[in-house]
């Protein structure tokens, strides 16, 4: 399968149930609802090493939040159902009751599962802490030097699916960027989404395990790395000398499988040879997307 | 139309306790279940409904009430499901206990409006009389929960004994307004008569009109409570009270009290700019 050119490759991206949250940060201005958003969703790329992964699923307008004032649209990502409150007091904790003049209010109410957030900042309201039931959902209002910040008692967890993915496979660094930041463009903003690594993509994918050391769970992806084209067993075709991988989660398998159709087609641009995906032979993760069927093609 | 409709037979002469109507599961009730339902009249003792109301319709969780109910008592007293609307105006106690589901008056209220209401919904679309959400007799708390929203003006000890839940008013609002509540919040969209907030221990009084805190409330800011704004624009957009942008993007003098006790209840004052 071809798509303007650009191979398609009969593979699949393999990914893996996780738990997620949503959360609504809003501020009295986009200012500070940007610096609240990118300290709540810093260094969280990979549960490798950093305990969740973040991002940005969308801006949202004033018309689209809580108290009608500028927000963002969060999803929180983990492995595990108890690592989910842990993750978030600490960083709604430090990022958001920290910024000024924010909130952060559940962005999914409905979900049935609810992890305590709120129920545990209060105590920084040292017993000055008061709550408020507005619509049926419980808030805490802390006092703090700047005012109030009020924050949910609790969030929605629901499953969700993390390691969507494709690789970009170029002629060169430049193209490969080129086609990856075109890819990035057409993914952002749709619902249901995150890319959570810098700019929605990877330099360095990795595989599982290592070579060399028996501790570590993961090193670099050593067949797509094109300075060991002559040292190990190479995927790359002769013409590749470039590599890079976007990565997206999601709420659903159908947020993915959208979101992977329109970042593949965005990257299917000159200068770029194929497009692959990552997999473990489909040994370790229970969701599939095949890149063929995603694209309208079919797999063999 | 869907739905079961009561039609009152003829004009009431007495008052009746409608409270044991739909204080027990109705929501799947048949018309003639309903109208075998027993109400009680003080002066002849157990009455079914059917020989005060024609019952119409078919069961779909709503119920519609018309006539001059305004000798009826404890209208939707103790609803825990579905919703009742009433066309006119009704006597004292209506939604008393109301635990779930949404109680519509379209006229008038009595005194003792959501008396004792502990989840649910109960809208005036009138008035309410005095001590609307507050404590039944005897009892030492008044609302557990829920919201009882009065479009009109309410009458004294609005919210008197709250201990949770939402009591907001679209007009004037009484003297003693939240008296010795231990939670709660009461907005008053109008002009909140004397004594607000005495002896009130957590509530908050949101005051959107005049207000005179008492001597017991001590000055402590000026502040945007980010709370209120999702309150008040729930308040204008869901219920349709009087709440304008100005409100929700307003400053609010903030009053700690009541230091006759525990101090930790607060008057939030609207500021004009």
């Amino acid at each position: 399968m071809k798509i303007r050119s650009v191979f398609i490759e009969d593979t699949f991206a393999e990914a893996f149930t996780m738990r997620s949250a949503r959360l609504i940060v809003t501020a009295r201005s986009a200012r500070w609802v940007r610096e609240a958003a990118l300290k709540l969703t810093g260094f969280a790329t990979s549960v490798i090493g950093c305990k969740c992964e973040a991002g940005i699923e969308r801006v949202l307008t004033e018309a689209e939040t809580p108290d009608g004032r500028p927000g963002v649209s969060v999803l929180f990502m983990v492995m595990a159902k108890d690592e989910l409150p842990k993750r978030l007091v600490e960083r709604v904790g430090q990022t958001i009751l920290t910024c000024p003049t924010t909130a952060c209010y559940d962005g999914l109410p409905d979900a049935p599962d609810r992890v305590k957030v709120g129920s545990s900042l209060r105590y920084f309201g040292d017993g000055f802490q008061a709550s408020k039931v507005i619509g049926g959902q419980r808030f805490w209002r802390i006092p703090v030097m700047e005012g109030e910040f009020l924050v949910a008692e609790t969030f929605g967890m629901v499953k969700c699916i993390g390691g969507g993915n494709f690789l970009i496979l170029a002629e060169d660094a430049d193209k490969a960027l080129a086609a990856a930041e075109a890819a990035v463009d057409a993914m952002h903003g749709m619902p249901g989404i995150i890319l959570p690594f810098p700019g929605g993509v990877v330099r360095s994918g990795s595989k599982v395990g290592s070579r060399r050391s028996k501790t570590m769970i993961a090193s670099t992806n050593d067949a797509y790395c094109p300075t060991l084209r002559a040292v190990t067993a190479t995927a790359l075709p002769d013409t590749v000398n470039s590599v890079l991988e976007i990565v997206v989660n999601g709420l659903d398998a159908a947020a993915i499988n959208a979101s992977m159709r329109a970042g593949i087609d965005a990257a299917c641009r000159p200068g770029v040879v194929s497009i692959t995906a990552g997999n473990y032979g489909g040994k370790l993760g229970p969701h599939h997307f095949k890149l063929r069927d995603i694209m309208g093609g079919t797999s063999a | 139309m869907s739905g079961l409709r009561l039609q009152l037979r003829a004009p009431l002469r007495d008052r009746i306790d409608l409270g044991p109507a739909f204080g027990t599961p109705w929501a799947a009730a048949s018309a003639a279940e309903v109208a075998r339902r027993e109400v009680w009249s003080p002066r002849s003792g157990p009455v079914p409904l059917g020989d005060l109301f024609t019952v119409e319709g078919a069961p779909d969780g709503t119920v519609t009430l018309t006539g001059d109910l305004q000798l009826a008592e404890r209208v939707g007293a103790g609803l825990t499901e579905g919703s009742m609307r009433v066309d006119g105006s009704v006597g004292d106690r209506a939604g008393a206990g109301l635990r779930g589901g949404r109680l519509e008056v379209g006229g008038n209220a009595g005194h003792s409006a959501g008396e004792g209401m502990s989840g649910g919904v109960v809208i005036v679309r009138g008035n309410a009389g005095n001590r609307a959400g507050a404590a039944a007799p005897g009892s030492k708390r008044g609302m557990t929960g829920g919201e009882l929203v009065v479009l009109g003006s309410a009458g004294d000890e609005t919210g008197a004994a709250m201990r949770r839940g939402l009591v907001a008013i679209g007009g004037t609002t009484g003297r003693c307004t939240l008296l010795s509540s231990i939670a709660g919040t009461v907005v008053a969209c109008g002009p909140t008569g004397p004594d607000a907030a005495l002896w009130n221990k957590r509530g908050s009084l949101v005051c959107l009109g005049s207000v005179d805190p008492a001597a017991t409330y001590r000055y402590a800011c000026v502040i945007q409570p980010t709370y209120l704004r999702l309150l008040l624009r729930r308040l204008r957009d869901v219920h349709g009270l009087p709440v304008t942008a100005e409100h929700i993007d307003g400053r609010f003098r903030r009053y700690s009290g009541d230091f006759a006790e525990t101090g930790r209840g607060e008057i939030l004052a609207w500021s004009p700019a």
